[in-house]
């Protein structure tokens, strides 16, 4: 009863024709910026504050206006991933897997429809878990120490197996380079710089996001130059645009359970959308097996990330609003923007401040149910992209990525490394290697070493430490068991096979 | 009131992002949005607006890179002589001076004009401690160093982490280099882990740790000021308990060296006309700030000393050769 | 076969480049049992592992373009990099147009076009930025982002 009293004042505060009208705005708005790559949900909240000026907004609105963007964005990342195999920001990359092998086969619409269910199914229950647990789950924080998370980001390091479906050596060479750049720049714990050649644009490391809009963006650059255009999604007669409904329902324990991932993903602090996201894909996939054609183009492929990262993207809220710890950079966005707003995230917000509390999560379940409705009509505008031709797409991608990669610093260093990222790329993918398990060494790479250098300090160095503690334990368990151990038992499976051949 | 705030603070965000204010002055945030240097830029700025003592709104740019020195070196390379430059600066900026994780620039390459606001430093350790003063934690340490580990939001050699080791040195424990420290991504993430039960002890900002201390999952044992802070009554300082030390992360600005003594006596004033305004006090009781005014060429003098201390203390620890 | 021995090979020597300057990283004096060097240093082991396991084990050679495909390629990272240059004295407007006019020549070489397109994104986007999305572009010659 406490939960509907609660809730009803949240949508006291939070919902009016006006903020409704405004919910429309952000989502649209966020769904564009997402869509963009290079541009995410920092650059979306960047952009919306004047705009809250300009229009007088009071604290109520601009909480509604800046959730709708922040959700929209999150939304949006993963059209371009879809449409063009260009992830709009980090946790739209799993999307690329299976999103656009089904937009080269004419069906990005369904793609598109089925992942926006998808990114709604997570996003909702998400928030609903928020909302029922949130102070309960804060206290799953403490118990993850420096041991536990390094268990959890060796966990992420032994799903990649999975992702290379012949060539796991390749996947391991992948994760080394995207782990090796992790490390440049200066050390937390020594204060040194490392590997950066006394270069003071690489002190503070490579963004990852450099990387991205290289690996993906520029990297389909020098593709279609290569090929003309064969082989791609752009001009593939696309078909009738039509809900899905059979796809949807055919994957709804697929959203479940990716919620599910996603949402404790998200509540770690040191995991984020991006974990969520990769561990709801790679686990779907080994469920699904060698049959369930993951990478292909099927629908779960779509389902399972989207419902992750949403979910990962509310449950990134808990840490944020009860401990002010925010476990990604788009929660750092949002917590920022609280903080302009004079509300300290922290302990005590659920009880000191309940009507932010429930005004933003009423905002939530506002713009989740807005983004859903204009997601239909909207993919109709968005498939239309790819009937632009090449020779206008491309280089406006190649433009946009610019923009957004240099909005990031101002410099052109980022944007030479961003080109020497997509000539790697593109090498890559020559080579068969595959890309994202850079991505995820880049983004996770500082954090395991950080860990478990902390574990050594507090253990002095006593290597059992790592497995002390009973949720470490499990999660090597799950590591080794779950993707590890099948790795080379297929191998022995496989090669009666390979002698009778 | 609220309302109001929300609306300057965005009033300073939106000429953060135009670049076509052409007569204002700048105020660069060596960090990311949301830091504590872009809100002294974002306040300060605000403020110094709001009462009149600039005529357009100041311009916030950020500049982030290499914990502040992206943004110390291109102040002393390129704008050496701009008379409508303020860059946001804090403890972090002096720490990293005398550490020398400027690339080799020391601090008279730019002119300190002054704090108007500090963060006390704190030692907490989690409500279930067996720690119940600072001196408790001290005697453990000094009979079991490896026992007890500090987790704080700055890296090591970081000005979180030379709080403990002050505290420690000046209560006479010799070794300091046994004490365990981790420096993990920010204040509540350090408060997690010793609430958690991996850490000992917290060393932060008085700022990190108002929640937590409201919700009653930490007992602070010290706060690092010469007196106890207001609104904090409880809180009892190192000083009275013994230990004679004294560690606020202030927060002001540096202009640059090039600058004629009259314009540095013009951005002396406005900085004491925000310190003395009634939105600047509103502003730090909100945000955990005590008051630390110290404007205009004393401060320089009062940077160098600091500047020194940190420097004789690093090379003492071994953070720096 | 043979391009999948090279790049196993390549890998396995920078693994090695990068073990050796990851040796060459300075340790600072305070205690921590791991140290700056040693992570670095088995992820360059590891990347050296993986290259030797491609040497011995690779796939089929995939179908490298042609030598004047590659030159196309290599015009257009000379073209990428020079507009990364040319961004902050020269302004949004001129390198974008110049940019991406070569760019789309050089997916579909049609010189009108090119240059139509060249115009229309460099005006277009700009409109894009500064006005929609507000980020604080310069149209022509002056620091950006103030």
């Amino acid at each position: 009863m406490d939960l509907l009293s609660n809730l009803a004042t949240g949508f006291g505060i939070a919902l009016s024709p006006y903020t409704l009208m405004l919910a429309v705005f952000g989502c649209f708005i966020g769904t564009i910026i997402g869509a963009l790559p290079g541009l995410g949900p920092s650059n979306g909240v960047a952009i919306l504050i004047p705009l809250t000026f300009s229009l007088g907004l009071d604290a109520t609105s601009a909480l509604v206006l800046m959730t709708a963007v922040y959700y929209g964005a999150m939304y949006g990342g993963r059209i371009s991933s879809i449409l063009l195999n260009i992830p709009g920001d980090e946790p739209a990359l799993m999307t690329t897997l299976d999103g656009y092998p089904m937009a080269k086969a004419g069906r990005a619409g369904d793609a598109l429809i089925i992942s926006g269910f998808a990114s709604f199914t997570g996003a909702f229950l998400s928030t609903v878990g928020l909302m029922l647990l949130a102070p309960l789950l804060a206290r799953i924080a403490f118990q993850f120490g420096p041991a536990e998370y390094f268990a959890l980001y060796i966990l992420a390091f032994a799903t990649l197996g999975g992702i290379a479906s012949n060539n796991q050596a390749k996947a391991a060479i992948a994760s080394c380079i995207g782990l090796g750049i992790a490390m440049i720049g200066v050390d937390n714990n020594s204060g040194m710089p490392r590997l950066t050649f006394g270069n003071m644009h690489l002190f503070d490391g490579i963004d990852f996001l450099v990387a991205i809009v290289g690996l993906f963006a520029i990297t389909e650059v020098f593709s279609f130059i290569e090929s003309h255009g064969k082989n791609t999604s752009i001009g593939i007669t696309l078909d009738k645009l039509k809900v899905p409904w059979r796809d949807i329902w055919n994957t709804r324990w697929v959203q479940l359970r990716g919620s599910l991932v996603g949402f404790i993903a998200g509540i770690l602090p040191g995991a984020g959308a991006s974990l969520g996201s990769f561990l709801a894909y790679m686990s779907e996939k080994s469920i699904a097996g060698e049959k369930g054609g993951f990478g292909t183009g099927v629908a779960k492929g779509v389902a399972a990330p989207e419902a992750g990262n949403n979910a990962a993207a509310g449950g990134a809220l808990v840490p944020m609003l009860t401990l002010g710890v925010p476990g990604s950079g788009t929660t750092a966005v949002l917590l920022a923007l609280l903080m302009t707003l004079n509300i300290t995230p922290g302990p005590t917000l659920f009880t000191d401040r309940p009507e932010v509390v429930w005004g933003l999560i009423a905002s939530l379940l506002i713009a989740n149910f807005v983004l859903l409705a204009m997601n239909v009509p909207m993919v109709k505008v968005f498939v239309r992209v790819l009937s632009v031709p090449a020779w206008v797409l491309l280089p406006g991608v190649t433009m946009i990525s610019f923009v957004g990669i240099y909005s990031l610093s101002g410099s052109y260093f980022d944007l030479l490394l961003m080109v020497a990222f997509g000539v790697l790329g593109w090498v890559l993918r020559k080579l068969d290697v595959p890309t994202v398990p850079i991505i995820l060494g880049i983004l996770l790479g500082g954090h395991m070493e950080d860990s478990l250098r902390r574990a050594m300090v507090l253990s002095d160095g006593d290597w059992t430490y790592l497995f002390s503690s009973k949720i470490a334990i499990g999660l090597w368990a799950v590591a080794i068991a779950g993707f590890v151990a099948p790795l080379f038992l297929r191998k022995f499976l496989k090669k009666p096979q390979a002698v009778s051949d | 009131m609220t309302e109001f705030r929300l609306k300057a603070l965005i009033a300073g965000a939106i000429i953060g992002l135009s670049s076509s204010a052409a007569m204002s002055a700048e105020c660069i945030a060596p960090a990311n949005p949301g830091g504590g240097w872009d809100f002294t830029c974002r306040q300060i700025g605000k403020i110094m607006h709001d009462i009149g003592a600039v005529d357009s709104p100041i311009q916030v740019t950020n500049m982030a890179g290499a914990g502040g020195g992206l943004a110390f070196t291109h102040v002393v390379t390129e704008r050496n002589t701009d008379a409508d430059l303020i860059v946001a600066a804090s403890s972090a900026t002096t720490t990293r001076l005398a550490q020398n994780a400027y690339a080799g620039m020391t601090a008279d390459q730019v002119r300190f004009v002054g704090a108007i606001g500090a963060d006390p430093g704190v030692i907490v350790v989690a409500a279930n401690s067996k720690y119940q003063s600072l001196n408790d934690l001290i005697e453990d340490v000094r009979a079991n160093p490896g026992q007890v580990a500090f987790a704080g939001g700055s890296a090591v050699g970081g000005f979180d982490h030379i709080k403990p080791l002050m505290i420690l040195q000046r209560s006479g424990i010799s070794d300091v280099r046994a004490i365990k420290y981790i420096g993990v991504d920010g204040g509540a993430d350090a408060i997690t882990q010793t609430v958690g039960g991996f850490t000992q002890a917290m060393t932060g900002d008085m700022s990190e740790i108002v929640g937590f201390l409201k919700s009653g999952d930490v007992r602070a044992l010290a706060v690092l000021t010469d007196e106890r802070v207001p609104g904090f009554e409880s809180i009892p300082t190192a000083v009275e308990q013994g230990v004679d030390v004294v560690a606020v992360n202030w927060r002001g600005l540096y202009v640059p060296k090039g600058v004629s003594d009259d314009v540095f006596n013009q951005w002396a004033e406005r900085l004491q006309a925000v310190a003395d305004s009634a939105e600047w006090k509103e502003a730090m009781a909100a945000n955990g700030l005590a008051p630390f005014t110290k404007v205009g060429s004393n401060f320089q003098n009062y940077i160098d000393g600091v500047v020194s201390d940190i420097r004789k203390l690093s090379k003492e620890i071994g953070v720096i050769q | 076969m043979v391009s999948d021995r090279i790049f196993g090979a390549v890998v396995a020597v920078v693994a090695l480049a990068y073990i050796a300057s990851a040796n060459q990283i300075q340790t600072s004096f305070l205690a921590d049992p791991v140290g700056p060097k040693m992570f670095p240093m088995m992820i360059g082991a590891g990347a050296f592992i993986a290259g030797i396991f491609v040497i011995l084990r690779p796939d089929g050679d995939p179908d490298w373009p042609v030598l004047s495909t590659i030159g196309a390629l290599l015009i257009a990272v000379v073209v990428l990099v020079a507009y990364a240059y040319a961004l902050k004295p020269f302004g949004f407007i001129l390198p974008t147009a110049v940019a991406s006019a070569i760019l789309s020549y050089q997916i579909f070489p049609k010189i009108g076009q090119a240059v139509l397109v060249g115009a229309g994104l460099s005006i277009g986007l700009f409109m894009l930025f500064k006005f929609a999305l507000g980020l604080g572009l310069v149209a022509f010659p002056s620091a950006l982002f103030g």
